[in-house]
């Protein structure tokens, strides 16, 4: 994955993070929720592709973006 | 971000299996330098709950955890007072892995500790436990979820770190209002002030680094991911050492400290704690870090487990050392496994029917 395109969605379920992944496309991967962004332990979807927030749905709680160092949040349910 | 994660993970595990041979060689009983089941159930004791006799104390590890917990969250911003995911369930599944661990005498961190101490009983624990996870990712990857969490009010969320407090000022003050063993393993216990201090230091770092017991083999299981189980090595790993130095450590299945040879039943006691743990969202280690953060979903799991511990003394439920569970713990851990797949099932196809 190009690290400057990375995106983070974080999700209520595990379900949903595997539905979501279906829908992001090939370059899509779960991995655990990134520390700075939640003490939650849950699912994440990494993914390089642009986000669309018709493939957010009920479960998605948050995408963010990486922004330096940093992860930006550019999208919230 | 991984190897970062995985090195903090690995410190908080030396850290929490290095304080767990140092209470033990403080006066904790044999590989109990921690357990989450049996110290919520001695403080059950100690507070009249159930009135086994050798099981009474108000563990200071558990206060320790909760506050650690509680202190380093609201210093960070992670204290986030949220809940109302089926607060009702968590309370039952939370009884079920409580009546699960005291068939098999421990928490899924004693089982490690009971490992790094030579107890091989403890591997048909950890063959069970990894068992209940198994069933658990099917049904997460199936659909299953106990629902959102929405925001809680501050004091929703500082409600048990509060009653924690509440706790051990009556501890300190007024010890006569509760019960304390005089012989058993309720009887056996580190000074205060170490105990606080290690309940504190493993409170504030495994909310750091989100160590759970559980989470380390479903994300195995569930995403190939083996950050949360580096602690859980290096907790084995640190106790060995230190179980090696001092000289408790012993190899094999008889005669072990509070524990008992019943494989069957150490299996199935641990598949529930699993199962439940998966469902959950974590170990009961980490129902009190949750907690601590501000989720009153977590305090409702931890109020479960200390009800279902009170259960498990009043009707003979819990296990004995050496002889195991009776008829009735038996009983309960095989109808526990199958509400819990009942619970799972119902909601992993009303959630399917949803989507």
């Amino acid at each position: 994955m190009d690290p400057e395109d990375i995106k983070v969605a974080t999700f209520h379920s595990h379900y949903g993070a595997i539905m979501f992944r279906k829908r992001a496309g090939v370059d899509a991967e779960l991995r655990p929720v990134p520390r700075t962004l939640s003490s939650s332990c849950g699912t994440a979807v990494f993914f390089t592709s642009p986000f669309n927030p018709a493939i957010a749905d009920e479960n998605t709680e948050a995408v963010y973006m990486r922004d330096g160092d940093c992860w930006r949040e550019i999208w919230r349910k | 971000m991984d190897i970062r994660e995985k090195g903090k993970l690995g410190l908080t595990g030396l850290l929490i299996g290095a304080a767990a041979v140092i209470l033990t060689v403080l006066g904790n009983p044999g590989n109990m330098g921690f357990c989450i089941a049996c110290f919520l159930r001695d403080t059950a004791g100690a507070m009249h709950l159930h009135t086994a006799p050798i099981v009474e104390y108000v563990r200071p590890e558990i206060i320790g955890i909760i506050l650690g917990s509680f202190a380093i969250s609201v210093a960070t911003g992670d204290f986030r007072p949220r809940g109302g995911s089926s607060p009702v369930l968590r309370f039952i599944i939370g009884f079920i892995v409580m009546v699960g661990a005291l068939v098999f005498l421990g928490c899924p961190l004693r089982m490690v500790l009971r490992l790094a101490g030579g107890d091989l009983n403890a591997l048909v624990g950890l063959l069970g436990f990894i068992a209940g996870i198994g069933v658990g990712c099917i049904f997460l990857s199936n659909g299953f979820t106990l629902g959102k969490a929405e925001k809680q009010s501050a004091i929703e969320g500082a409600a048990l770190p509060g009653a924690t407090i509440l706790l051990f000022v009556l501890f300190l003050a007024v010890p006569s209002l509760l019960l304390f063993s005089e012989s058993g393993p309720g009887s056996m216990h580190a000074p205060v002030a170490a105990a606080l201090l290690a309940g504190l230091l493993a409170g504030v770092a495994a909310e750091r680094t989100r160590l759970c017991m559980a989470g380390g083999i479903r994300d195995i299981f569930l995403i190939r991911d083996f950050t949360l189980i580096s602690g859980f090595a290096a907790i084995f790993l640190a106790a060995l050492i230190g179980n090696l130095i001092t000289g408790s450590f012993r190899l094999g299945f008889a005669d072990q400290p509070v524990s008992h040879p019943m494989h069957i039943w150490n299996f199935l006691g641990m598949t529930a704690v699993g199962l439940g743990s998966v469902m959950l969202g974590g170990c009961p280690l980490r129902q009190l870090i949750l907690a601590g953060e501000g989720s009153s979903d977590s305090a409702s799991a931890v109020l479960g487990m200390i009800v279902g511990s009170a259960f498990a003394h009043n009707f003979s439920l819990a296990s004995s050392a050496n002889a195991g569970p009776g008829t009735n713990g038996k009983v309960a851990v095989v109808a526990g496994i199958i509400i819990l797949v009942a619970i799972a099932a119902v909601v992993t196809i009303k959630e399917r029917r949803k989507a």
